[in-house]
């Protein structure tokens, strides 16, 4: 099913160094770059995950917001109104953003609008969630949903402050990469890849158009959710603005632009990149001149998509091999 | 006396009338007055995509653009809306000219989705280039007609959205007529129709576009006066402008005129029901549920033929 190259990455000493590597980074680092960092692992996991339908199989979901927002505001709410843990509340969010997801994916086939359908239709539902979102007092409404404190009780969904989190995200983020290697690596990746690459070609020869959009929307939208959940539990204040805006989901379409749309590693990079970035501008400036580091991040996408419209990924890969010629 | 509420886009006015105010029809004139400016806003965008197939996910922002322009120029020269508008048409239509020809042409040969990412880009760029100049906080530009109020039986009319209401048919049909009967209309529909078989019989291609987008941007220009007189703005709403901008062209079947704006109404009937009848936060569902609703039995939308 799945083929060599995902064992070979695997396999690799390069991929579980660096793991271990970055997993000793709470030792060392005091918590105001722990924050950073964790902030970028969520957003690399986010990228990496929306990769899956925007990068593999060029449906370029805007809807992304939904899905973080039910693992989100659903989880916590379920939690804060009627008590339900958040390990419950984490299953029943991703199972039923998987299901939004489907129905999206089932809705946009109905449009025949071609690619660009996607988008406008994602659109649409996750602006429809941010009102949902607001005008529904059981998810908090505009005011958001507080947490309770965090103990340090895995049992409770609770990781232990900063360090627990960035060894979660962490963990998610690396999982969630590696769930991109393997569905490059497996038929599912080839089918996506013709539908990304001509749709119309790719009903010709019997690939399920329908059906292998929606599954990829719905892995998708479960991880999205997973990420959700657990990025809310480290803010531990449920903001709808920020967790079920489409904002979110433009930042991680960008972000995954930039390192490298389709790449299992690229998503990760444009986030590792652009987030601490914006992190550090946000808090040195962001009093001063609000909206600056939003403002880098239009820069940035616009000069990369100008300059190297595949992303940093594979322009990092070309000099690389530039540089090492016998190696290739 | 009676006093009712007219509610637009979530922030109540009080109408204080000898007359009873009818709910029904109150809301009907209203989402018919404002549907039209979106049926405008619409017809930019289906006129750029119609010609180079390019979704602009920025065009909210460039509406923001314009409106803080008109903000700017009332704040330092104390300009009405509706005259200030002379300049924002040349203004937005030269930016169009220059973010087409720099931004978003050389990305022609390239993988064609990536104009999503682009303008998604320029959207951030746009909004929060206005926060860093204007603030954050909701501004308003006044109007000498702002606060003047039109009866008409049971219904009270405000005068911007009955101005905004006929410039924007009156526009409408202006670019219909032009479309249809000048050589610059021939050679849009010609590229519409067959880019290849347009440049074979020497239109210039390249130059159509350009001029398009920037025709869509003055359009822009115009229906961000009309929208603007009593409406507060922020930099952050420029995302909700273009969402409803697509619902309307999406509807409309992308490119036909007539079913643009007709789609434009359909959506301002429903979001002034979703607003009178529901309530103020969830009644803006309406517009997208009717939406949705629609193009699940009707895949190709409000239009009669396809393009």
């Amino acid at each position: 099913m799945i083929g060599q190259g995902f064992y070979k990455t695997l396999a690799s000493p390069w991929l579980w160094g660096a793991l271990l590597l970055t997993a000793a980074l709470p030792l060392m680092l005091n918590s105001y770059y722990l924050h950073i960092l964790t902030i970028a692992l969520v957003y690399v996991a986010l990228a990496s995950a929306w990769n899956i339908v925007g990068g593999m199989a060029g449906q370029i979901s805007l809807a992304h917001s939904l899905f973080i927002g039910t693992g989100a505001m659903l989880s916590t709410a379920l939690l804060v109104k009627l008590g339900i843990n958040m390990w419950a509340g984490l299953v029943i969010s991703a199972a039923i953003a998987g299901l939004l997801g489907a129905i999206i994916a089932w809705i946009d086939f109905r449009f025949q609008l071609g690619h660009l359908s996607f988008v406008l239709i994602t659109l649409a539902f996750a602006e429809m969630a941010a009102i949902v979102v607001e005008g529904w007092e059981f998810l908090g409404g505009a005011s958001g949903l507080l947490l309770p404190r965090d103990t340090g009780d895995v049992w409770a969904f609770q990781f232990g402050g900063v360090r627990g989190a960035f060894w979660v995200m962490l963990g998610l983020a690396a999982t969630i990469a590696l769930i991109n290697v393997a569905i490059l690596n497996s038929p599912l990746g080839y089918y996506l890849r013709t539908i990304r690459d001509n749709e119309k070609a790719a009903q010709a020869i019997g690939v399920d158009v329908l059906r292998h959009k929606m599954i990829a929307m719905t892995i998708s939208a479960v991880l999205t959710s997973i990420v959700g959940t657990c990025y809310v539990r480290y803010l531990t204040f449920a903001d709808p603005y920020l967790l079920a805006s489409p904002l979110i989901t433009i930042e991680i379409v960008l972000f995954a632009t930039v390192g490298g749309l389709g790449r299992a590693f690229g998503p990760a990079l444009g986030a590792l990149l652009l987030v601490p970035l914006g992190e550090v501008l946000r808090g040195q400036l962001g009093g001063a001149v609000p909206g600056l580091h939003y403002f880098i991040y239009g820069v940035v996408v616009i000069v990369v998509i100008l300059v190297t419209p595949r992303g940093l990924l594979p322009l990092f890969e070309k000099l690389v091999r530039r540089r090492r010629p016998a190696a290739s | 006396m009676s006093c009712a509420t007219i509610r637009e886009r979530g922030k109540p006015i009080w109408v204080c009338e000898e007359t009873e105010v009818n709910e029904l029809w109150q809301a009907l004139a209203q989402g018919v007055l404002i549907g039209s400016t979106y049926g405008l806003l619409a017809l930019g965008m289906g006129l750029v995509y119609g010609v180079s197939g390019i979704v602009n996910f920025a065009h909210g922002d460039f509406i923001s653009l314009a409106m803080f322009i008109s903000l700017a120029l009332f704040s330092a020269f104390a300009l009405d809306p509706y005259v200030s508008v002379l300049i924002t048409i040349p203004v937005m239509a030269a930016l169009g000219a220059l973010v087409y020809r720099f931004l978003l042409r050389p990305m022609a040969g390239h993988q064609f989705l990536m104009i999503v990412q682009l303008t998604l880009g320029l959207s951030l760029l746009l909004q929060n280039g206005i926060m860093m100049v204007f603030g954050g906080q909701p501004a308003r530009t006044p109007s000498i007609v702002e606060s003047k109020l039109i009866i008409l039986g049971d219904v009270v009319l405000r005068m911007p959205h009955v101005i905004a209401f006929v410039v924007a048919f009156a526009m409408a049909i202006g670019l219909y007529v032009m479309l249809r009967s000048t050589d610059f209309g021939r050679s849009i529909r010609a590229v519409h129709q067959n880019a290849r078989a347009a440049a074979l019989m020497g239109v210039d291609v390249g130059r159509v576009q350009v001029v398009t987008f920037a025709i869509g941007l003055g359009i822009l220009a115009v229906a961000a006066a009309l929208l603007l007189p009593g409406t507060p703005i922020q930099p952050t709403q420029g995302l909700q402008y273009t969402v409803i901008t697509l619902l309307v062209v999406v509807l409309g079947g992308m490119t036909n005129f007539v079913s643009i704006m007709i789609s434009g109404l359909v959506i301002g009937i429903a979001e002034a029901f979703g607003t009178v009848y529901v309530s103020d936060t969830l009644g803006r569902l309406v517009p997208y549920a009717i939406f949705v609703l629609i193009m699940l039995f009707r895949p190709q939308g409000l239009t009669w033929r396809t393009s």
